[in-house]
């Protein structure tokens, strides 16, 4: 018999708490962060339109990241925090 | 040694459900692994004088630890002789390294491998390649280190072709990706001292890389006509509109015929940043640059890489053959930079 290492990481379990979905977008602040790809901003900016026209929303707010290869900065959670009820985030190429 | 290793055990029958049982759980790049056994894993720690606990990297946008024991057992299943596990874990250093940002080329559709560049007397230690069929095949040492570090990426890290990498062509590189500078045949200061170590050090440069494109100049006996000729090849080449870097690779006859000249590396590095520019008219016709056409554009020029220093000289391949080849890094400075890491034995 042979015994074999996993060369896999293993990771302790962890829970998340994710804040409930509103049920409705009706005069909700949202959040559209833009990953810098080409368009990726005119893109956000119709669906924020269909958010607001089609759904209620109060308004929305485009948020920038660096680059598309990081993840959010610090400082625009951090407004997004401060300033939005609800927040879409995704990922296109 | 084999009792301080806490990775999870499986036991199988032979060496063959070993390398059946590998496969099976996706834990191979699509070749056959070595088993990672206690007793190898432990000789490859060994090799590198490290404890299996020691966190050799660790990767925030994946929220990973990347320990010692895991880039061992990797090793060993890449084929690794343990005198090659410092390479590696320099290599995974690198990778981990902020300033390579190990999200953007582990993951993007442009399809990055790990261009790992050994520098110092390890190289010739360890019979890493500098010379004939540089990038493959015949070397254990160029195959299984960058074989290693891509099984960490995808074992470790999560790397999976497929799901999280998801490289829209790949290049062969993505298996293994490692060369030497021919320091022992080179004029020119090395890769390494370049970035400000000492001769004497080892080192790893990592960057994320597409494959590489050859060219062929058998006619010229300057410097400048070579270089004019990897100048035409590498203009339009990449992704024009910002790599971080490029990896120039002269091998023997064109090192020969540009030292002849009296140029060194710098001197390269100038010449072929003046000589790869486009216009902004050329690249906004060709589809790489968005935007009409505006006046100026015929003769605004938009360099390569930001700066000379960007081109990375190497001299390495076979003393016979007119080829050498450039190699176009990653997307862009914003998304990946090339870090040099010590080997430290």
């Amino acid at each position: 018999m042979i015994e074999l290492l996993d060369p896999t990481i293993e990771v302790a379990t962890q829970t998340i708490a994710f804040v409930d979905r509103p049920a409705s977008l009706e005069g909700k602040r949202v959040g559209l962060i833009e990953n810098t790809k080409f368009n990726s901003d005119r893109l956000l900016a119709k669906i924020g339109e269909i958010l607001k026209a089609e759904y209620g929303a109060a308004d929305w707010k485009l948020f920038h990241k660096h680059n598309a290869s990081v993840p959010a900065h610090d400082e625009i959670i951090a407004e997004i925090r401060k300033t939005c009820d609800v927040m879409v985030a995704g990922i296109g190429d | 040694m084999s009792a301080t290793l806490t990775s999870k055990r499986h036991t199988v029958h032979d060496l063959g459900d070993a390398i059946e049982f590998c496969f099976a759980q996706g834990w191979t790049d699509g070749l056959p692994v070595v088993p990672p056994t206690t007793d190898r894993v432990g000789r490859m720690l060994e090799g590198a004088g490290l404890d299996p606990k020691q966190e050799i990297g660790f990767v925030a946008h994946r929220a990973v630890s990347i320990t010692a024991e895991k880039v061992a057992i990797n090793a060993v299943m890449a084929g690794c002789k343990p005198e090659f596990m410092p390479v590696v874990v320099a290599a995974v250093e690198g990778i981990a390294d902020p300033r390579w940002s190990y999200h953007g080329p582990g993951t993007s559709t442009a399809g990055a491998g790990v261009l790992m560049i050994v520098n110092g007397p390890i190289a010739g230690d360890l019979d890493v390649n500098a010379g004939d069929n540089l990038f493959g095949p015949g070397w254990r040492a160029n195959l299984t280190i960058g074989r290693a570090v891509r099984l960490v990426m995808r074992n470790v890290c999560g790397s999976m072709p497929g799901t999280l990498d998801r490289g829209t062509l790949g290049h062969p590189g993505k298996l293994s990706y490692v060369i030497a500078e021919n320091e022992a045949e080179s004029p020119w200061t090395p890769l390494h001292v370049e970035r400000g170590f000492r001769a004497d050090q080892s080192t790893v440069t990592v960057m994320a890389a597409e494959a590489p494109h050859q060219f062929y100049n058998q006619l010229s006996n300057t410097a400048e006509g070579v270089l004019t000729t990897l100048c035409d090849d590498m203009r339009i080449s990449g992704n024009v509109m910002g790599q971080p870097h490029y990896a120039l690779v002269l091998a023997g006859e064109h090192m020969r015929t540009i030292t002849g000249d009296g140029w060194d590396k710098k001197r390269i590095r100038q010449f072929v940043w003046e000589h790869t520019q486009n216009s902004h008219a050329h690249l906004k016709r060709t589809g790489r640059m968005a935007g009409p056409i505006q006046p100026g554009d015929e003769t605004k020029l938009r360099p390569l890489v930001a700066s000379p220093d960007d081109i990375f000289v190497i001299a390495a391949g076979g003393r016979a053959g007119a080829f050498s080849a450039y190699i176009p890094g990653w997307s862009s400075s914003r998304s990946s930079q090339a870090v040099t890491k010590e080997v430290r034995r």
